[in-house]
């Protein structure tokens, strides 16, 4: 066992906390007033590397491990996490479920400008009518001569506003349920495919989310992502990876939450003193100090059984993004509290962070999903049949 | 980064798990020691031939040589197989709070002495250092200490001292110059046969039963001058310093186990439990409390492995044992209610030994320093990482 990362690691993930510094701090509000990430920012993720760290060199990756790549997911979502959001679809579910479903041509076409930054992804899975029940979508995909054409409304979209590139999963077969369900990618300009305006939300503002209309849109069979029928498991697989990335989500916001609450903690007077002196404050962040720990390892454990390809990888996901997006939400609740009045205007990040934890708990995949997939995997873990 | 335990550790976990399970359990389970309030013998010299109650002190001594990463498995282990908590508890007292005090800090005449009995079981440890009106605040203890000739003379008394009705050795904390604080309080090693030493009552208890708690008296209680434990004046902050991470870690491993083991325990009752017509394992909010008791092990696992990783490397982890601390002790807490929710009336009666763990939970917090304390310990670390000061 082996708790520390190699000195290499540490470097990657020290000069990329100089780039957010540099790079992505001064934008933070803008971004969040504009309501979408500029492409510049996306360009600059590409340059430094951040947005290929997991992928293969082949692609125009970087080859890291998954556990450092974690390390630098919660690093930008601590600092911006509509930025990390709208990174997070454009590679973790856009590119990646091409590399995982696609075959060699289609990974070489639209990876590469995907981890660059010049191209923007999205992943185009919800729909109206079928969220945590991906076996109920609607939307169709019916064969004909040199291809597929597809009909149906997807929801939730994160980058659909802004993307070029869309990876989008639809029944070829009706009546089969989740085996009747194929994945395609589909680029901007492609006639019948139309983004809807940009939702008004909750948090995560900077970072755009619409709907997606298809209306008889063709796609040639070399763009279907792998093997007709198989999209559900591919959507699985890469929504494996997808909650990794989302639990760093969370705990960046959690880091922050704590960063920011220590900060007004300390010099926050009232009664003659800091607040930090109120044991009703000091051990309140010291909760938050114990739940953050407690979700990094359990972050990186879930990173780690992914990359060795354990089989427990699937339920370790489960149980970081669980973990970690709940507490976030707490945290971040904790947070705005320590900060009293401060803590409720947009002045300070927390009311901004406060906002943005819930999402945690219902992106990619919400916390009662979290919960059945946990239970499925114990119940083979002990041995119990139902 | 590396989650992965060696050959070895899983393979050691893995045979204290069946030495308990076999061995230990079907003897420590019997309710009569519960309710009696007595002590497993039998199962002590057990584990003494086992090898667990030296584990981790050097072979020499009569130990095993373990890492704090191995003794951390065979706790978590024995618990799992079902050992009683009280048993674990005392094994803690015994080999982290009086054994490796003496392993770390004591002379060579020391260690060949005490060690080897230790480590066999033959003699009890202790430690006493809480006191009826020092207890989370810890160095305001009144016990002192007075050189006279080759011996100290100490006088003052000791509460809730595990082993205590039982114990044969104590590492025993007292002042030995009241103007310097907490850098004027030593560490001692006494044995129970010295002269002006009594047990003045074993203390009646919630849970934890087995392991017998004891108020402890020192009249005029002679004790060498070479049992004098670390230097004078500073055995106490040095004892704190290795007890408190061991402790915090070590001590707390068995919740591990027992954890598991109680999730076990509960996803067969529900399958096997029928209401409504079908298992109740069946019903979401019965699998969403089993998830939360999942989620919580796998994550306080971590946090003990880790500060034992730390231990092994020779980092310093006071910060890292106190968040293990609070949150493992929460969680087992937590769990064991959740557990006796689950059995519903079957949990409340003794029949199960659900009622047991839900009493024997409760000294998580409280034990091996209170959540408070831990807390206060965090947050003094945070605050004053963060380049501000809390006083």
């Amino acid at each position: 066992m082996d708790y520390e990362f190699k000195e290499e690691e540490k470097e990657v993930l020290n000069s990329f906390k100089d780039f957010v510094k540099k790079e992505i701090e001064p934008v933070v509000e803008k971004v969040e007033e504009m309501g979408e990430v500029p492409r510049e920012i996306f360009r600059k993720l590409g340059d430094f590397g951040y947005l290929g760290c997991f992928f293969l060199q082949e692609y125009g990756g970087f080859g890291l491990s998954l556990i450092i790549s974690s390390a630098l997911w919660e690093e930008l979502a601590r600092v911006s996490p509509s930025i990390f959001l709208s990174a997070n679809a454009s590679i973790l579910l856009c590119a990646n479920s091409i590399y995982i479903a696609g075959n060699e041509e289609i990974r070489k076409k639209f990876i590469p400008p995907l981890l660059k930054g010049e191209k923007i992804g999205a992943f185009c899975l919800t729909e109206p009518e079928a969220g945590s029940d991906v076996s109920g979508i609607r939307t169709t995909a019916k064969k004909v001569d040199d291809g597929y054409v597809l009909n149906g409304r997807k929801t939730f979209v994160t980058n659909g506003p802004v993307a070029d590139i869309f990876v989008i999963f639809a029944k070829t077969e009706q009546e089969k349920g989740k085996r009747g369900i194929s994945a395609f990618v589909v680029e901007r300009g492609t006639n019948g495919l139309e983004s809807g305006k940009p939702f008004k939300k909750l948090g995560v503002r900077g970072s755009p989310t619409s709907e997606v209309y298809l209306d008889e849109v063709f796609v040639p069979f070399q763009n279907l992502l792998g093997k007709e029928n198989e999209g559900f498991y591919y959507a699985m697989k890469t929504l494996e990876t997808g909650r990794i990335a989302m639990s760093a989500f969370s705990l960046g916001i959690a880091q922050a939450c704590l960063e920011e609450s220590i900060k007004f903690a300390s010099e926050r007077k009232a009664f003659g003193k800091t607040i930090a002196h109120f044991e009703d404050i000091s051990f309140k962040i010291a909760e938050l100090k114990t739940l953050v720990d407690e979700g990094r390892l359990h972050l990186y454990k879930a990173a780690w059984l992914k990359e060795i390809n354990s089989p427990n990888a699937n339920e370790f996901a489960s149980i970081a993004k669980l973990f970690i997006s709940e507490h976030a939400t707490r945290i971040a609740s904790d947070a705005v509290q320590i900060h009293g009045g401060y803590g409720y205007i947009s002045d300070f990040k927390v009311e901004r962070l406060y906002r943005d934890a819930k999402l945690g708990e219902i992106g990619e995949g919400t916390s009662e999903i979290q919960r059945r997939i946990i239970f499925k995997e114990m119940l083979k873990e002990y041995g119990i049949e139902i | 980064m590396d989650f992965e335990l060696t050959e070895e550790e899983k393979a050691f976990k893995e045979s204290v798990y069946q030495f308990s399970k076999k061995e230990i359990y079907p003897e420590s389970s019997k309710p009569e020691y519960d309710e009696k309030g007595e002590f497993p013998w039998e199962c002590w010299k057990k584990m003494g031939e086992f090898g667990l109650l030296g584990l981790p002190f050097p072979e020499e001594y009569g130990g095993q040589g373990a890492s704090a990463m191995m003794t951390v498995l065979a706790k978590e282990g024995f618990a799992m197989g079902g050992a009683d908590a009280g048993l674990t508890l005392s094994w803690g007292a015994h080999t982290i709070l009086c054994g490796v005090p003496i392993w770390k800090l004591g002379t060579e005449e020391q260690k060949k002495k005490y060690l080897p009995k230790i480590a066999s079981g033959e003699w009890i440890g202790g430690f006493a250092l809480t006191e009826p009106n020092a207890g989370s605040d810890a160095g305001s203890v009144r016990t002192y200490a007075v050189k006279k000739g080759d011996r100290f003379i100490l006088n003052g008394s000791k509460i809730f001292i595990t082993n205590g009705p039982i114990g044969r050795v104590f590492v025993t904390i007292a002042v030995t110059d009241k103007s310097k604080g907490p850098f004027g309080i030593s560490a001692f090693i006494v044995e129970s046969t010295f002269k002006g030493f009594s047990v003045s009552r074993k203390l009646d208890k919630l849970g934890n039963r087995t392991s017998p708690t004891g108020e402890l008296v020192f009249e005029d209680c002679e004790v060498p001058e070479e049992n004098l434990l670390g230097p004078i004046d500073m055995g106490f902050a040095e004892v704190v310093k290795y007890i408190f991470m061991w402790e915090r870690s070590c001590l707390l491993a068995p919740a591990l186990g027992s954890m598991e083991a109680g999730i076990r325990r509960c996803m067969e009752y529900a399958r096997d439990r029928v209401q409504f017509k079908k298992s109740i394992l069946k019903f979401q909010a019965i699998q969403k409390k089993l998830v939360e008791m999942k989620m919580n092990l796998e994550a306080a696992r971590q946090l003990v492995y880790r500060v034992a990783w730390l231990l092994d490397k020779g980092i310093p982890a006071l910060v890292e044992a106190s968040l293990a601390k609070l949150f493992v002790s929460e969680a087992i807490i937590k769990q064991s209610y959740e557990s006796l929710q689950i059995f519903g009336g079957y949990g409340y009666i003794k029949d199960f030994s659900v009622e047991k763990g839900y009493r024997d939970a409760r000294l998580a917090t409280i034990g091996g320093g209170t959540s408070e304390i831990q807390k206060s310990i965090i947050a003094r670390a945070l605050i004053q990482l963060s380049g501000k000061d809390i006083e």
